[in-house]
């Protein structure tokens, strides 16, 4: 290999045949002279423009797009030079960092000699060491090209804003419930709002056999076995379900306080009293009805009750998972969209109350496809105010532009799964943790199961990783007719 | 086939080669440019306007051409490093087919100039020629007669090993040149004829003119095919013209090119020839298809420059140094390169 050019922080290498490497290796451009080398990663292979090659291809093809045939005695055997020159192509790369005095700096203010430098394949083992990408609390997260596990800290998603984002079935909820019950293992509390189901058996092994997490892991289905009592609710929460997931007017909202005090004056907040004390309230007929409409979406739901037995308290799995780690399942399948919101805006809440009072430490949050029930104000929430709090969020999701930009922006680590469409990569790619180029050129080729890591986690080093397999009973699956009918 | 003259390129080529690994050599690329004989002519030429028209005959004929290329690939301290090559294309069945033979690269100092023609020449004819008495010819000269000689051998073996066909060579059929030794285009030309193969020669260039103006540019308002006739060309000794001089305007535009016919072969088959010609192979701007093939098989790339560069790097250990461009250097932006001088 031999450096060619260098253009702000892009690398150009010339390579030959023999030298097999690949989009996302990293390279190690080492100047023995200045006594320090650039760690390079590449992001694309190109044929290299060789003069006449153009008129070598046209000559082979003048017989009316037919290959002329013939003979070639070629006694000194200049072929094989030829195709050797023919073949050498262009590595895009991109400079990842300096390698000096046994440590590493982001610095690329420095241009190695193209005639002295030597070039070299970095095993991503030794990569990995440089960059100390390991810690106390190790997360595999699997295996990379050179067989090497690639295992990141846990502590690295700790305080973290994280995107697991891909085209479908490529491998994102796996990912997703490897780092979930990898930080169940280290005693953190999860909570995971569960579209489809799919992380309902997170406590069972691939062949439904309890698991060591089995009892950490903690599922509630709406109007099944998660029911609220009115008291378990404070006002501002129960504002909040009105006003942000049934929208209820200002005005309404007014009249509904005034008639939550009363009724817990009288000590006499159940559903039944809150519907008898809106028809009785003296107030404007359009108020009335508003809330009245209101009321009985929350009856509907199924969410609500007034038998305290029923009742459950969110409060009580959050103190459980706080000893020994534990995951809260919160199963949105089958839930409409005005329950959906209902709940996370009540679940929500009860986290901020549970932080902010200390009776928890930290809440990892696993959100998968967020826009379909995350309120517009919530998401920058998420990244602000509720981080502060201690609520650590990580989407999942497969529409990327369905995720805010500021989310990109701020976002510590990204999980990268194959995504084939311009307009996707363009939304992950203005993520301030990674540049455009290496999102747009290694995302588009990753095989499925196959992520590209990058941020914090990786240190800044994109690499990328075959997710390793998870001994979990697979839930989710998509129910499909001719498969059924084949089995049948 | 006789492969005696390959084989012999082939030791002399290494053999030189393995000369040169003690020598720094500088691998600048350069093409030599193939010159007209110049024809060393009296100013006699006479262009008869009235066309011989011509219609193509779709009688089943193989169309065979022959050209050699070569180009200097490199300096050294004593001399250069050159390659050579030739092709032999034909069509039959309406499919073309080749044969190339090459590259050879050669390592030719005025050391062993003398040495490498001569033994070229003795291995291919027997003896050496009229010109080959007179010494080695200059180091500027090898590449050509180097190539020259490689043609000669492609068209003989044409000759040899065709019938009833037309064989189309690059250039003209002058004789009486170190390059093309009288004795030996006849040889070939009649080892064609013998087999009933007629030999037309397509000149890409010519000098020749007539009234001041040159030849190919004076085309009659005529709907080609046609030819027109020449008379009266001399060339002054030892040259020799061993063929007669036509313009060919084969298709429509405004081409035309010298065709030299073995003057031999009676004047209608030399028409049945080129209208055999016309039905046999695809033209375009009047110069066949077959020939053109030749042409581009054997021409060197720049890749393949690249890769004899790199084939003599590594297999002889020739170091690469860039001779510095004395335009650049000494006017600046205002030297356009030595590739324009």
């Amino acid at each position: 290999m031999k450096l060619y050019r260098k253009e702000g922080n892009i690398v150009q290498i010339l390579s030959f045949p023999g030298e097999t490497v690949e989009k996302g290796d990293y390279l190690l451009v080492e100047d023995p002279d200045a006594g320090r080398a650039l760690i390079v990663q590449v992001i694309d292979v190109q044929f290299a423009s060789i003069p006449g090659v153009l008129e070598e291809l046209l000559r082979s093809l003048p017989d009316g797009g037919e290959l002329i045939k013939g003979e070639d005695v070629d006694p000194l055997e200049i072929a094989p030079h030829i195709s050797y020159i023919q073949d050498a192509s262009l590595l895009i790369c991109k400079i990842r960092a300096t390698a000096e005095n046994d440590g590493l700096n982001p610095s690329s203010c420095w241009l190695p000699s193209r005639s002295q430098s030597t070039i070299k394949k970095l095993p991503l083992p030794t990569l990995l060491k440089l960059a100390r990408i390991d810690g106390q609390l190790p997360i595999t997260i699997g295996g990379t090209k050179d067989s090497a596990l690639l295992t990141i800290d846990a502590t690295s998603l700790d305080g973290r804003l994280n995107i697991i984002t891909g085209k479908k079935e490529t491998g994102k909820s796996h990912l997703s419930k490897l780092l979930m019950v990898s930080l169940v293992g280290y005693k953190a509390t999860v909570v995971v709002f569960d579209l489809n189901g799919e992380y309902l058996s997170l406590g069972l092994t691939s062949d439904g056999r309890r698991n060591e997490n089995h009892d950490k892991i903690h599922v509630l289905t709406p109007s099944e076995n998660f029911k609220l009592a009115l008291k378990q609710l404070n006002l501002h929460v129960m504002l909040g379900i009105l006003i942000h997931a049934l929208h209820l007017p200002g005005t309404s909202a007014r009249e509904f306080r005034r008639i939550w005090q009363a009724l817990k004056e009288r000590d006499s907040l159940t559903l039944r009293e809150l519907g008898e004390t809106i028809r009785n309230w003296n107030c404007n007929q359009h108020v009335r009805d508003a809330l009245f409409s209101r009321y009985h979406a929350l009856v509907n739901s199924g969410v609500f009750t007034d038998n305290m037995v029923e009742a459950t308290s969110l409060e009580e799995y959050l103190l459980k998972t706080k000893e020994h780690g534990g995951a809260i399942i919160m199963n949105l399948r089958n839930t409409s969209s005005i329950d959906r919101q209902i709940v996370v805006e009540y679940v929500l809440a009860r986290l901020v109350e549970s932080l902010t009072s200390s009776k928890l430490k930290a809440v990892f949050l696993f959100a998968e496809e967020a826009h379909l029930y995350l309120r517009e104000t919530y998401w920058d929430d998420i990244v602000t105010r509720m981080r502060h709090f201690g609520i650590f969020t990580t989407f999942i999701t497969n529409q990327p532009d369905t995720v805010r930009e500021n989310i990109y922006r701020q976002a510590d680590n990204i999980f990268l799964f194959n995504f084939t469409n311009e307009h996707d990569l363009d939304v992950v790619s203005r993520a301030a943790r990674v540049d455009a180029e290496t999102v747009r050129s290694i995302a588009r080729d990753l095989p499925p199961h196959h992520c590209l890591a990058l941020g914090r986690a990786v240190r800044d080093f994109p690499i990328v990783v075959k997710v390793k397999a998870l001994d979990v009973k697979t839930m989710g699956e998509t129910r499909l007719f001719f498969t059924s009918a084949a089995n049948q | 086939m006789d492969t005696t003259l390959p084989r012999q390129f082939l030791e002399l080529s290494l053999h030189s080669l393995k000369n040169a690994s003690d020598r720094a050599s500088q691998l600048n690329q350069q093409t030599i440019q193939q010159f007209n004989n110049m024809d060393a002519l009296d100013q006699s030429l006479r262009l008869k306007l009235e066309p011989l028209p011509l219609t193509p005959s779709h009688k089943e004929n193989i169309v065979a051409a022959v050209d050699t290329s070569t180009i200097k690939i490199g300096e050294t301290s004593t001399g250069i490093v050159i390659a050579v090559r030739g092709a032999n294309v034909w069509k039959q069945n309406r499919h073309y087919r080749y044969m190339r033979f090459g590259p050879f690269i050669f390592h030719v100092t005025e050391e062993n100039k003398k040495q490498v023609y001569e033994t070229l020449q003795r291995t291919y004819f027997s003896s050496i020629s009229e010109h080959g008495h007179q010494g080695a010819p200059s180091l500027f000269q090898m590449p050509m007669r180097i190539a020259s000689m490689l043609e000669r051998w492609l068209q003989t073996m044409t000759a040899k090993t065709m019938n009833n066909g037309l064989i189309l060579f690059d250039g003209s059929l002058t004789a009486g040149t170190a390059e093309t030794p009288t004795h030996r285009m006849k040889e070939i030309l009649h080892t064609a004829r013998k087999r009933n193969n007629v030999v037309l020669a397509f000149s890409k260039m010519t000098n020749l003119r007539v009234n001041g103006h040159l030849m190919t540019d004076l085309l009659p308002e005529h709907k080609p095919p046609y030819l027109l006739e020449t008379e009266g060309l001399r060339l002054k000794p030892p040259m020799v013209l061993l063929g007669d001089v036509y313009v060919a305007r084969l298709t429509k535009g405004k081409l035309a090119f010298r065709l030299d016919i073995d003057k031999e072969v009676r004047p209608e088959p030399r028409v049945e020839a080129v209208e055999n010609l016309l039905g046999n192979d695809l033209f375009a701007e009047s110069y066949p298809e077959t020939l053109r093939l030749a042409h581009i098989l054997c021409t060197f790339t720049a890749n393949e420059v690249l890769a004899m560069q790199h084939f003599v790097t590594r297999r002889f250990g020739l170091q690469i140094i860039n001779r510095p461009d004395m335009h650049r250097l000494l006017f600046g932006l205002f030297g356009k390169g030595e590739g324009f001088s």
